[in-house]
């Protein structure tokens, strides 16, 4: 079995995963840990559109 | 200027949950009764790992040579340790991905070692839940 992925579904993956854990390790209340994974997700997010267009401009 | 003398607790108290953590992500979180956190890091954890297995991803090995590729190659290999259990089985499974020309196992490689970068994150997390220094 090999999983296919594109650049943007791997990192969108990676996002997901990773905010969980920094969500669940990150705050000491239920209600941050909650504010705070999803704030990493939107940075995740932010992160991989931005530097995507970033780099679609500066390539020409 | 005083200063504050930092001891390390005792052994037993940290011991359990940091080894249980490492053998199974989340699992040390069990052992102090934290459910609902255990199974979300097992969930995130595992789920990572098992996709850059499904990716086809790369365990490092260790490896010597310039600085770059000792580094790159034991820190890879360290963090696919700090899997735990998943790593080790997948290995004694049979687990052996050669380097391959294809982004998508190069993404399973990172997804392999961030996913033991990330048990090492939930590691210390225990460790500081165990020694009190955490709620």
């Amino acid at each position: 079995m090999y999983l296919s992925l594109t650049h943007l579904q791997a990192a969108l993956l990676f996002a997901f995963f990773a905010s969980i854990v920094l969500g669940v390790i990150g705050r000491n209340s239920d209600k941050e840990r909650i504010r705070y994974g999803l704030g990493v997700f939107g940075y995740f997010i932010a992160a991989i559109f931005g530097l995507g267009w970033l780099m679609y401009l500066g390539h020409g | 200027m005083r200063q504050e003398k930092h001891t390390i607790p005792p052994i037993q108290q940290w011991a359990a949950p940091v080894l249980l953590g490492w053998l199974l992500p989340g699992a040390g979180h069990f052992y102090l009764k934290r459910w609902n956190h255990g199974i979300l890091l097992l969930f995130a954890i595992a789920g990572m790992f098992g996709f850059g297995l499904l990716m086809r991803g790369r365990m490092f090995e260790p490896q010597t040579g310039d600085l770059f590729t000792t580094v790159v190659h034991w820190g890879g290999y360290i963090a696919d340790i700090a899997n735990g259990s998943l790593y080790f089985v997948a290995s004694w499974l049979g687990y052996h991905q050669d380097q391959l020309a294809h982004a998508v196992a190069d993404y399973g490689t990172k997804f392999l070692v961030c996913a033991g970068l990330l048990n090492i994150l939930a590691i210390v997390d225990v460790y500081e839940i165990a020694v009190g220094e955490k709620p």
